[in-house]
């Protein structure tokens, strides 16, 4: 049995102007101690993805359709309480803005113990205890003499550990991290991979990171999906999808990188011109065929791509995904 | 934190001698010489005791020394209409009065207006929300001399057989009433909009999402995480209010009839009783005072950002 | 092939496209102001508009009415005293015989008279104040913000009945200068913290740095940016002064007869409130319109200029 299965799942938020449909029908599978990388740029949807399976979606917005199953149970359906009891204890999450995740009027300690006292029957001293064990396991240096400090003492890179922390105080078996890394400096992102990865290890966990930053899905993620205009566009493992992309979306974001050899110096950075569609009515045809270069006058602009598995292992919604494009390769640098 | 509010403490000292200072010298304005502008003739010899035991043949700045040492000493002078009593006296008597008025009031407002913001927030955009800003928007706008005379003609007049509410005086529980509501009422409301305010600003706060995604009970996220940020705005509105008690009981103690300092205040302008009015509005500048300061701490106690950071 | 043309062409048409769609933003952009988007929001928001033509309405009562109307607002005649609203009369009579619908509207005129004045003495000094310390800097505005930290601790009506005992007199002029003194001080304030935001800024270093002198970058930087918090200040303040003299007005320090503020007919309505309750009603009605609708027109500019600060709540 998978870890989470999620099963063509569509939430849309009621608007004045109409309804949004942020996540039209994504689909996909965890598998246990399994890493699942979920890129796109800003407005894909990834984030209301992951608010969706753990039922965080706030008002106008609401889960229309589609299941999410976790360890076998059915999230979509569960009652509130029944979720409360499920987060923070077996599904773990971490947010972007470490400096705004954490209550700025509460001590680090009191937001580590609340969890664990809220799911685990521990005494004050015993939940202390493990808040410092946790602290030292994110390496935060004299975690004893700085559990009763506020966010503010704290570093950026330090208030993520922190939150790492909590995510997997009650050892979950899913940890969920939406742009870990974004809000940090460069050089603190590796640490804050690194450990994710070693905790991931160390406590058996399956993860889900959401970025818009393929370097970091490149190291971090054994499946990689990437979405666009609130749909799965393409999915394989890491390895494939680096090495051999096939919607033009995928090859356009890793063309999109800078690279240090050969003309980089001279020449400009590769964008991909236009935006992403409004999803208030989205159009019957490919999402993403008004930035695409390779949508000719054929169907793109009034079929909508279903997502096939073109090789084993590798999904892909595209009219004309890589290795069936006849033309020579339109170089993208 | 103890240097935060030594620090806070001492600040208020030169504030409040401004503050004498100021006064005295827009009473000076008025006045002149208090004795010989009173009604009653005062025997020469008398007046000139009087005169001297209240420094007046003194240039202006010592006689603002000495009354400043008398502020602090709380001593304010005797009053110039009632030949026997003293400044302190008549504010011994009517003080009491009008700070209980204060009181309730400012509990009243609290009471009503904390909870029906709380409410208003959480269920955002329902009918109890609109219903209940609708409630608290009705009474916000409305001069409060309206509200009470509205209060007494609901209460005292149409129903008065059912209640029997009393509208003059102050003496048992239940004269507190009409007057409490009557003056508490714009506070409440103001309570009640910058709490549900700020409670849906925090409500967006990304720490509220984080404490849901923890799974702690909806209750401890409201209870705990979200409304004690929320009162914070709620705490710093409470000092300029206690300016609004103020000027709002001259008004109330007026239309109830009730012996408090405000109503006495109003009299004493026109009697010419200045020592009183001198006297009376130092008192109440210290009280404004204090109250700024204890807010401050209170803030500085509530959002530890404020203590680490504050000059 | 055909494809390859084909291909070629619509590239062609995209860029094309995407250059020509630039250009014509750039061009919107440069058309709109800062004030056009302004009006253009606020005209949308509802509750604004419906509060900014309840605030004009309210102000066109009180100019016109007395004018157009033939009624007699000093005419004495008990045979028609303490009459409730009716046609002849649509606020009814006091207890003089005298029409109050157009008794109402004079003292409108009073106290929105006194309102405005007050209102721009206040912005006057307040933004003088608040401005100079604000841009000077240094222990100057160190000792200015003390005192008035200290002119904080005053309060507000005791103040104001001291500065009209001063004056011995109490009529539109000593009013008005009562009610500043004892109000301008939270304008100073937010004056000042407006210059000091908007002196980090970067285009106020920029005019520094090509070295225009410090009136200029005043008058032509700083100010017309804090003109929008200006205006709603404005609309924030009159109310306030207008209670305020309603208040000193019904403990019996308002302007003296004939001329009267809604303050002092309310006081006079106050006496006969149990048989005639209208007679206060009408004034105190009338002040809580004025103040309701200034304060939604005020809050419609805050959001119209500064629509973020809503999104951000939303």
């Amino acid at each position: 049995m998978a870890l989470l299965e999620v099963d063509d799942l569509r939430t849309y938020f009621k608007t004045r102007a109409g309804e949004v449909h942020a996540v039209d029908g994504v689909s996909f599978t965890l598998e246990e101690r399994k890493t699942l990388g979920i890129v796109g740029e800003s407005g894909s949807g990834k984030s209301v993805t992951v608010l969706s399976i753990m039922g965080l979606v706030q008002s106008p917005g609401r889960v229309v359709a589609g299941s999410v199953r976790f360890q076998g149970q059915e999230l979509t359906t569960m009652k509130d309480r029944q979720l409360e009891d499920l987060r923070g204890d077996r599904i773990g999450m971490i947010f972007q803005d470490p400096m705004t995740s954490l209550n700025p009027t509460l001590t680090i300690g009191t937001q580590i113990t609340e969890t664990l006292r809220r799911h685990r029957d521990l005494s004050r001293q015993q939940a202390r205890k493990r808040a410092i064990e946790l602290l030292e396991e994110v390496h935060i240096p004299k975690a004893a003499s700085r559990l009763d400090d506020y966010p503010h003492r704290y570093s950026g890179g330090m208030r993520q550990r922190v939150m790492i922390a909590i995510a997997i105080s009650c050892d979950p078996k899913l940890l969920i991290a939406d742009e870990p890394t974004t809000a940090l400096d460069v050089t603190v992102q590796a640490g804050i991979l690194d450990l994710l990865e070693e905790l991931r290890e160390e406590h058996d966990m399956g993860m889900i990171i959401i970025t818009h930053n393929m370097g970091v899905v490149a190291e971090a993620a054994d499946d990689i999906a990437v979405m666009y205009a609130g749909q799965i566009v393409e999915q394989a493992t890491a390895l494939d999808l680096f090495d051999r992309p096939e919607h033009p979306y995928t090859e356009a974001l890793l063309g999109a990188l800078p690279t240090l050899e050969g003309d980089a110096r001279h020449a400009r950075l590769t964008t991909i011109p236009g935006r992403p569609p409004d999803l208030i009515a989205p159009p019957e045809a490919c999402r993403f065929a008004p930035r695409c270069k390779y949508a000719g006058m054929d169907d793109c602009n009034v079929v909508a791509p279903e997502l096939r598995e073109i090789r084993p292992g590798h999904w892909v919604r595209s009219a004309h995904p890589a290795s069936e494009r006849v033309a020579e390769a339109l170089v993208t640098s | 934190m103890l240097k935060f509010v030594i620090r806070r403490v001492l600040w208020t000292i030169p504030v409040l001698l401004l503050v004498i200072l100021m006064t005295f010298l827009m009473m000076r304005q008025i006045g002149g010489n208090p004795f010989r502008t009173s009604e009653r003739a005062v025997p020469p010899a008398i007046q000139a005791n009087l005169e001297r035991k209240f420094h007046v043949d003194q240039p202006w700045w010592k006689q603002y020394l000495y009354y400043t040492q008398g502020v602090f000493t709380l001593d304010f002078g005797p009053s110039l209409t009632l030949r026997n009593q003293s400044v302190n006296d008549i504010i011994k008597q009517r003080f009491p009065v009008s700070l209980k008025l204060g009181g309730l009031a400012m509990l009243w407002a609290l009471v009503l207006g904390i909870p029906l913001g709380i409410i208003a927030a959480l269920k955002q955009n329902t009918i109890t929300d609109y219903a209940t800003m609708a409630f608290v928007n009705a009474g916000y706008a409305l001069p409060n001399f309206l509200i009470a005379t509205l209060l007494i003609y609901v209460f005292a007049v149409r129903l008065k057989d059912q209640t029997g509410l009393p509208t003059n005086g102050w003496d048992d529980w239940r004269t507190w009433i009409l007057p409490t509501i009557a003056l508490g009422h714009a506070p409440m409301t103001i309570f009640a909009r910058i709490v549900r305010g700020s409670m849906l600003e925090t409500l967006q706060q990304d720490y509220v999402r984080t404490a849901k995604a923890k799974g702690l009970r909806w209750r401890r996220v409201v209870g705990l995480h979200v409304l004690r940020n929320s009162l914070i705005p709620a705490v710093t509105a409470a000092a300029p209010l206690l300016g609004y008690l103020i000027t709002g009981s001259f008004i109330i103690e007026t239309i109830f009839g009730i012996p408090g300092i405000g109503r006495y205040y109003v009299l004493a302008v026109f009697g010419r009783d200045y020592s009183v009015v001198l006297g009376v509005t130092v008192l109440l500048a210290g009280i404004i005072i204090l109250a700024n300061m204890v807010v401050d701490i209170l803030y500085g106690y509530l959002d530890p950002r404020t203590r680490d950071t504050r000059t | 092939m055909i494809g390859d043309r084909r291909r070629a062409d619509f590239e062609a048409t995209l860029l094309r496209t995407a250059d020509e769609r630039g250009r014509d933003a750039g061009a919107a952009l440069r058309r709109a102001s800062l004030w056009r988007d302004a009006l253009h929001r606020f005209t949308r928001n509802r509750a604004a508009v419906v509060a900014a033509l309840a605030f004009l309405s309210m102000v066109a009562y009180v100019t016109l009415t007395p004018w157009l109307s033939s009624l007699d607002p000093y005419a004495v005649d008990f045979s028609i005293a303490y009459q409730s609203p009716s046609w002849d009369h649509p606020f009814g009579t006091d207890q003089f015989g005298r029409d109050l619908f157009v008794r109402t509207a004079l003292g409108g005129r009073v106290s929105i008279g006194i309102g405005f004045a007050a209102t721009i003495a206040i912005m006057g000094v307040g933004i003088l104040y608040g401005a100079v310390s604000g841009f000077v800097g240094g222990w100057i505005d160190n000792g200015l913000m003390r005192f008035l930290d200290a002119l904080y601790g005053l309060p507000y009506l005791p103040f104001a009945i001291i500065t009209l005992a001063i004056f011995g007199t109490v009529n539109f002029w000593t009013m008005v200068v009562a009610l500043t003194i004892a109000s301008w001080f939270t304008t100073a304030r937010v004056m000042r913290g407006q210059i000091l935001t908007l002196k980090q800024n970067d285009y106020v270093r920029a005019a520094r740095a090509v070295g225009a002198r410090w009136h200029r970058v005043l008058f032509r930087h700083l100010l017309p940016n804090t003109l929008g918090v200006i205006i709603i200040f404005v609309f924030l303040e009159l109310p306030g002064v207008v209670l305020g003299e309603a208040f000193l007005s019904f403990i019996g320090l308002g302007i003296s007869p004939p001329k009267a503020s809604w303050g002092t007919l309310a006081q006079e309505g106050y006496t006969a409130y149990q048989t005639y309750p209208y007679i206060i009603l009408i004034p105190s009605l009338a002040i809580a319109w004025l103040i309701l609708s200034a304060f939604f027109v005020a809050d419609g500019l805050r959001d119209a200029l500064d629509p973020k600060a809503k999104q951000k709540a939303a």
